[in-house]
């Protein structure tokens, strides 16, 4: 008896597996829960990218709603997705990029160039359209190590106290925007 | 018209596997001789028409139809027509054909080269194997054919192949890992024959040896090409990287050495029966468990597999099938099974049943640390990351205490030993290995950690009881050439394989200790040095190659003033996909590798390139190929060839 129900443990063990084997079938493990939800946005000093003299800072955004687009010229799939934020930004969302440049390595002793990277972002938002309010130059990473930024894009909805409400990886398109982003915001101007 | 030919070979193959599954195992169970009888042409019947199709895609992918969607995704008019020929494995729907393609071949194989085995257990095994080939033929014709049309509307011209996989290395490796999981599919039917017989005995054991050793022969060589390919091909010098890709090809290789070994007890001794079993159907198992993870994306890759979940669902449903079904037949079965041999602790078969017990704990390691992640999110834990410290960590620890029995189990007679002669042999082995060690390690490099000693000792431990124990064998007969004649070839096999490990074991060492790198930003003319070499960058070149334009950094490398060779490190533009990719330029040799790749343009002339010196690091490769031929090396042995009625005859070596 005892040898018949020792025989029968890796079949059990089968079965368990099966399960999340067909569970894991249907999650997408490049979703992330993030465990910056529900949490303050962390604290950071930052430039503006457009300008030398302007700091940004969390307490700046304070006060009202808005969207924390993580992005780059050199991310095909957030230029992809800049004509849609930027109807959304018509439609009276606001949108804060944080600019996350990635050619940058000061291992080589690189010469990081802020006139040409400049350029480059007035040239794309031109052809695109514009969705941002301003954009927080982040050159060393280290909001997006905070907020846990795996690449980009990535977005994440805070609100008016500063609480991180959602993290979306990849693109933002009319289907996860009614699907995921909408209604949050239907709940916050209720 | 063509492509629809291909297809149609695939349905009629599907037929003949489906005969083949249900004639001879209705034979066996009704004992009607004449049903079990046609198993084997039924098996190489189906294998033709696998072939014919297998074929058919290769013509149409060297004839430039992009008319078939999987042409026109996989292949250019532009490539050349080597690449062409393993763009029709460089896809999910062409890799599977080509599974389908080993899987058929080593069935009729094995309905060829099984004529001494009784019709019960021959027509059980084929039957197996042909439900098995149906499973993944009902899948390509279903799910996944490679002969799929783009019509009306098809491009002139194609996508290519992924120039990651425009390399010689991948040209083999993927057919040899294949070989390798098929073969696995061998034991597992052999496996399954002998559970549904009712008739444990060593017979099965024996007669899924010698397959079960070429199956792991190739998987090994699969692997070490794979490791070999990275480290070529990606640019940063990297050779294993605990991705869940390397990871399901590396659990089934380590449950099939841990199932050569208790095949081994099985076989000479009668012991360990149902627990052999119980390997043989894991080790298939992963294999499956590891396409699946592969092809259904359920866990994030450095791989890029096509994924969708409903071809994972189908890849589950016959793993469930598969698995489960065996699973169950050997809870059934296994309470039957009774031990015959009798042997004390100290004995080699305790020795291999340790060694059993430590391949399975880094199976498990390996498992976990591959699907914890994706089971805890399951669970509603959060997202968790297992990386490579994880592994590293794990292997750094079981690998002492498994390279130590390694050393000694060799020495160790079957049933029972007297421990204080062994004892004091161990400890002279042991001086002498700590002397040639340090010895070693002091004259080659400034510093030694403590840890590298060790690792390295094991490698010099390895080496050394194995040649003792050599020597002794040898030494029973007077004459040299008569002590060599009388060691059995899978004696010969047994010490290919541990010397291979221990050169596995210096390599990843010595390595991982001492490997190092510099990313330097160079203008032509400029030196820099990494160790005793000097290396200056002459400039770049324009290079164009039959698909891709490109430059390659020509750098000089210098000893002692004086030239050693020449580097090309290329950064090449595929044409067609417009990805840039990165030729490492490698001078290898057998204590170092100077390894060299172009980074980015830096302007004023200037560029980014990454030096690395890395000593040893082809011994990994070199044991790879060691341990892969061990595998081989049974084929010649002509024991297996002989009617069971015969028996062994040659000395029990193992």
């Amino acid at each position: 008896m005892n040898r018949k129900l020792l025989g029968l443990i890796p079949f059990l063990i089968f079965i368990l597996l099966c399960v999340f084997l067909y569970q894991g079938l249907f999650g997408n493990p490049r979703e992330l829960q993030t465990g910056r939800l529900g949490q303050q946005m962390p604290s950071f000093t930052l430039p503006d990218l457009m300008s030398d003299s302007k700091q940004w800072q969390e307490s700046d955004l304070l006060g009202e709603v808005y969207l924390l687009n993580v992005w780059g010229t050199w991310c095909p799939t957030c230029v992809a997705e800049l004509s849609y934020l930027t109807e959304l930004r018509e439609q009276g969302v606001r949108i804060i990029g944080l600019y996350y440049e990635q050619g940058y390595d000061p291992d080589f002793g690189d010469q990081f160039d802020i006139n040409k990277l400049r350029a480059e972002v007035n040239a794309m938002l031109a052809r695109t359209g514009n969705p941002y309010q301003f954009n927080i130059l982040d050159l060393k990473r280290t909001l997006a190590l905070d907020l846990g930024v795996s690449g980009a894009p990535e977005t994440f909805l805070v609100d008016k106290q500063g609480k991180i409400l959602l993290h979306h990886t990849g693109d933002i398109n009319q289907r996860v925007w009614r699907a995921k982003f909408a209604p949050k915001l239907m709940e916050l101007t209720q | 018209m063509i492509p629809e030919i291909g297809y149609f070979a695939l349905v009629l193959a599907m037929a003949l596997s489906l005969l083949l599954c249900i004639f001879p195992l209705w034979g066996a169970h009704t004992g009607n001789l004449r049903l079990m009888r046609a198993a084997p042409s039924l098996a190489v019947g189906q294998c033709v028409f696998v072939l014919f199709s297998f074929a058919i895609l290769i013509y149409i992918t060297l004839a430039d139809d992009f008319t078939v969607a999987y042409v026109a995704h996989h292949s250019s008019s532009t490539l050349p027509w080597y690449y062409k020929v393993t763009s029709t494995w460089g896809g999910h729907e062409g890799a599977i054909l080509l599974w389908l393609v080993m899987q058929s071949s080593w069935t009729a194989l094995v309905a060829l080269m099984s004529k001494s085995i009784p019709w019960v257990l021959r027509a059980r095994v084929l039957g197996v194997l042909g439900f098995l080939g149906v499973g993944f033929m009902l899948y390509t014709l279903w799910m996944s054919s490679p002969f799929e049309r783009l019509l009306p509307y098809y491009p002139v011209e194609g996508r290519d192949l992924n120039p990651l996989l425009q390399d010689p290395g991948m040209i083999i490796h993927p057919p040899l890992l294949y070989m390798g999981y098929v073969g696995l599919s061998v034991s597992f039917s052999f496996a399954i024959a002998a559970l549904l017989t009712g008739k444990l005995d060593n017979t099965w054991a024996k007669w899924s040896r010698p397959w079960t050793m070429v199956a792991w022969g190739f998987l090994t060589l699969g692997i070490t090409i794979g490791s070999w390919w990275a480290y070529s091909e990606l640019g940063w010098g990297g050779w294993w990287f605990w991705d869940p890709v390397e990871n399901a090809s590396l659990m089934p290789w380590l449950v099939a050495t841990a199932l050569l070994h208790s095949l081994a007890v099985t076989e000479k001794r009668g012991v360990f029966k149902s627990w052999t079993v119980l390997l043989a159907i894991t080790a298939f198992s992963l294999c499956l468990l590891g396409t699946f993870i592969v092809r259904s994306g359920i866990i994030v890759s450095v791989h890029a597999f096509a994924t969708d979940p409903d071809r994972g669902l189908y890849i589950l449903l016959f793993l469930a099938v598969v698995v489960g079904g065996s699973l169950a037949l050997y809870a059934a079965r296994v309470s039957q099974v009774r031990s015959e041999g009798r042997y004390q602790f100290f004995s080699r078969e305790v020795a291999l049943w340790v060694n059993n017990i430590f391949l399975v704990v880094a199976t498990l390691v390996v498992f976990l640390g591959t699907l914890l992640p994706m089971i805890h999110k399951e669970l509603g834990l959060g997202s968790i990351s297992i990386g490579v410290p994880f592994f590293n960590q794990m292997f750094s620890i079981l690998i002492v205490p498994f390279a130590l029995l390694l050393g000694i189990a060799p020495m160790l007679r079957w049933k029972q030993n007297k421990l204080p002669p062994l004892a004091k042999k161990w400890l002279v082995i042991l001086m002498a290995t700590i002397t040639i060690t340090a010895a070693w390690l002091f004259g080659s490099f400034e510093t030694v950690a403590p840890l590298t000693f060790v690792a390295s000792a094991l490698a010099v431990w390895i080496m050394l009881s194995t040649a003792v124990d050599f020597a002794q064998k040898v030494s029973t007969q007077q004459r040299l050439s008569e002590g060599l004649k009388r060691l059995g070839l899978s004696y010969w096999a047994m010490v290919l394989g541990h010397v291979g490990i221990a050169f596995v074991i210096a390599g990843v060492t010595i390595t991982s200790a001492y490997s190092v790198e510099r990313s330097v930003r160079m203008q032509p003319g400029d030196t820099a040095s990494l160790n005793e070499y000097e290396y200056r960058f002459e400039g770049v070149k324009e290079i164009v190659g039959p698909n891709y334009t490109g430059h390659a950094g020509v750098v000089t490398v210098l000893k002692n003033n004086e030239k050693v060779t020449e580097l090309h490190a290329e950064k090449r533009l595929y044409n067609i996909g417009m990805q840039f990719m990165t030729e490492a330029a490698v001078d290898d040799g057998f204590f170092r590798d100077l390894y060299l790749a172009l980074g980015e343009q830096l302007g004023g002339g200037a560029w980014s390139l990454r030096i690395y010196h890395k000593p040893y690091v082809r011994w990994m490769w070199l044991g790879g190929l060691l341990i892969a031929f061990a595998g081989f090396i049974v084929l010649a042995d002509k024991r297996y060839r002989k009617s069971p009625s015969k028996g062994n005859q040659q000395e029990a070596t193992s």
